[in-house]
């Protein structure tokens, strides 16, 4: 038996997205149980199916490093900051 | 870096079970990865496992009213049910074999041992087919009501993920019931003696799902971890409040003479007996032995099916 992680994905702009997993003896049975589990209503128009062993996992400290960075982002505030303080000197 | 198959557990650890709490207090999910304490763990798994077992039981008792069910599009709608329920129970022993404590196979083999849980209302028979529309309009809305509370917060993230497909899909089956039941309530005379029969016998089966009251204050951890969003009482006095009305209106009876509605208008049912529930769950009920039986009997005949994949 293989594990496989199931993932659909709809018709139009969406991205594939993970909807379970399963054991199966081989490809063809794993795509046929991932159809009859996870497709029964037409769920997704695209399926994929992925050997779990194939699914590269990062290390949680590796994904942490991107959380110290906040200049990444702009919220503005400091634009508006500067707007509010340019307004406040005119009056 | 390693691969998923791998399963290490590098995700979040907690110092202690106030450290965990106070995760969860603050809105966190558990996901597989994660260091969850033991009692979470086994806890968990055991609600799931128990839930999947629900699943497969309820699934064998649709499919064998298949050849029963009268005209094509009731066979069909069976047909449907059957697969839903049993893909249910795929989904949800996926997920119970993930968190590591038994393999599938072993679940499988320990329900059909006997020596595993399923809901009460699996272990009664089902005699006519107004028993089968009864399940389907009783016991299917308080299998509905009671895992839509789970899903509602239910802090382990594949469980509530499944989870809510399987609401989504019970949902359905709720609608197919209450058309059933439309067609035995509009029906002859000897249809609603059916209905009415069937009624007297799955009444309380399904006031019992909800199971007795929570233990008192936080003592439940099920509650305490929002696995369970509404404690056993709360969600059971729910179901009598919507259903005593519904069931009155089509001019049924409900087998409950202590059954009154208070000064506010709330519906109360009388004292309730919680031996047959308990006789249930140590798999004594009614039907519990030939249920059991001719599901291990269907896991004996597929063996060569199994084995031959494997090959």
């Amino acid at each position: 038996m293989n594990r496989y992680e199931v993932f659909l994905k709809k018709l139009g702009r969406d991205e594939f997205r993970h909807a379970g997993s399963l054991d199966a003896a081989d490809p063809e049975m794993a795509v046929m149980y991932a159809r009859e589990t996870h497709n029964r209503r037409a769920e997704g128009s695209e399926m994929w199916l992925v050997d779990r062993r194939h699914v590269l996992v990062a290390d949680p400290e590796s994904m942490a490093v991107n959380d110290q960075k906040p200049h990444r982002h702009n919220d503005g505030s400091r634009v508006a900051a500067r707007r509010k303080e340019n307004r406040n000197s005119e009056a | 870096m390693h691969t998923l198959a791998d399963a290490p557990t590098d995700g979040r650890t907690w110092s202690d079970l106030d450290d965990f709490q106070a995760f969860i207090d603050a809105g966190g999910m558990v996901e597989p990865g994660d260091d969850m304490p033991d009692e979470f763990r086994s806890e968990v798994f055991r609600f799931i496992e128990f839930h999947a077992n629900s699943e497969l039981m309820g699934g064998l008792t649709e499919r064998d009213w298949i050849p029963h069910a009268p005209g094509l599009r009731l066979k069909q709608i069976f047909l449907a049910k059957t697969q839903d329920e049993i893909g249910h129970a795929h989904l949800l022993y996926m997920v119970a074999a993930d968190m590591g404590v038994k393999t599938r196979t072993e679940m499988l083999e320990q329900l059909f041992d006997g020596r595993s849980r399923f809901h009460n209302v699996f272990h009664y028979k089902a005699v006519t087919w107004a028993d089968q529309v009864a399940i389907a309009f009783l016991v299917d809305a308080a299998a509905f009501a009671s895992q839509r509370a789970v899903f509602a917060e239910c802090t382990y993230g594949p469980y509530k993920r499944v989870l809510k497909r399987i609401v989504a899909e019970e949902g359905f089956h709720m609608r197919h019931g209450e058309e059933m039941l439309l067609r035995l309530a509009t029906g002859t005379d000897t249809q609603r003696v059916m209905f009415q029969d069937a009624l007297t016998r799955w009444w309380w089966p399904a006031v019992h799902l909800f199971g007795p009251d929570s233990p008192s204050g936080d003592t439940d951890p099920l509650i305490r971890w929002k696995i369970k969003s509404q404690r056993n009482e709360v969600l059971r006095q729910a179901y009598v409040q919507k259903y005593v009305p519904l069931l009155h209106g089509y001019g049924f009876d409900i087998p409950d003479n202590e059954l009154h509605q208070d000064a506010d208008g709330l519906w109360q049912a009388g004292s309730i007996d919680w031996e047959p529930l308990k006789a249930t769950m140590r798999n004594g009920g009614p039907d519990s032995a030939r249920r059991i039986a001719t599901a291990a009997g269907n896991w004996a005949d597929t063996a060569w099916v199994r084995e031959a994949l494997e090959q």
